[in-house]
């Protein structure tokens, strides 16, 4: 279809309008295998040594409720949000998929501030990564986590202002969708982080 | 920005993926899955024993409610998709048992 005249009328689903759109989500997929398999490595490291504290604190000591739940709850609405974005790039509504985009950045902002004021918190009561293997596993899980976080936040912000310039084209769409796609994972990543870390933690005792 | 122009002749989609009905209700539900795992383990709502089970079974409902509703799974044309995460989860599977009853036992 219109892949020539891309400024003129944009198709529907313009992210798969064009082979390399739809090549670009797939190979995205991929990558998102690829991810499932290094998190699903960092979540058994953690698994298998989170009863090792070494003497320092034990994560139902450290573990508070109302942060995670606040940093769950954040990071849940802030999926609903991109998706409400790729509703509007379905409607080819360029201004609502900017601002969607815009206030998933800043609740992952927040999320983000929750993350390294917690991690503060911990190291103030002693458990830092090199404490014990318990911290080892917990900063390595988490904070690899938080950093995709920080990187889909500097991602979906550049391509908010690329889209300032360039609007909303069978070339920038594919970038919107993938991103999109790039954040719910995150979130679904949090969703085993803040179960098996978090809630686990917290009842103590060992499991497996 | 001068980018708007091109967009002012808005098409209807011929599908709009159930809308934003969908959506909302994969919103709440994941609330609500969110939600009982904090009070279960919270409130101590659920037999001792039997909380780790539960809230690891809340979370893998709330995944696949997220993977097949918002990143669009149960679609058309996610085959390869099916595949690149149901082929993750085995290989996360493995790592785990091999890990917890293996390796640091």
């Amino acid at each position: 279809m219109a892949t020539h005249h891309a400024n003129a009328v944009l198709p529907d689903e313009p992210e798969k309008a064009t082979l390399e759109g739809k090549n670009k989500i797939l190979g995205f997929w991929l990558f998102l295998g690829g991810e499932t398999v290094l998190f699903g490595s960092l979540f058994a490291t953690f698994i298998a040594l989170r009863d090792q504290a070494n003497g320092g604190p034990t994560a139902q000591e450290l573990f508070d409720m109302p942060i995670v739940a606040w940093s769950t709850f954040i990071l849940l609405t802030s999926s609903m949000t991109s998706v409400m974005a790729v509703l509007a790039l379905h409607k080819k509504n360029l201004k609502q998929l900017q601002a969607w985009m815009t206030v998933t950045v800043l609740l992952g902002l927040a999320f983000l501030c929750l993350e390294i004021y917690e991690f503060n918190h911990y190291v103030h009561l002693g458990h830092t990564i090199a404490s014990s293997a318990f911290g080892s596993a917990f900063y390595t899980l988490v904070g690899f986590h938080g950093g995709h976080v920080a990187f889909g936040i500097a991602w979906i912000t550049t391509l908010i202002l690329q889209s300032l310039k360039k609007g909303l084209t069978v070339v920038t769409a594919p970038k919107f969708y993938v991103a999109a796609l790039y954040w719910h994972f995150i979130d679904v990543v949090w969703v085993f982080i803040f179960t098996v870390v978090y809630l686990m933690g917290m009842i103590g005792g060992k499991v497996g | 920005m001068g980018a708007g122009t091109h967009n002012e002749e808005v098409r209807k989609p011929k599908t709009e993926h159930g809308g934003v009905k969908r959506h909302l209700v994969a919103f709440i539900g994941s609330l609500v899955l969110t939600a009982l795992a904090f009070i279960a383990v919270g409130f101590e709502a659920v037999p001792q024993g039997f909380v780790a089970p539960f809230i690891v079974a809340l979370a893998f409902v709330q995944a696949l409610f997220q993977l097949f509703v918002w990143m669009h799974m149960d679609q058309k044309g996610h085959e390869f998709a099916r595949i690149s995460i149901f082929a993750g989860l085995f290989f996360i599977l493995a790592a785990i048992i091999v890990f917890v009853y293996w390796v640091w036992v």
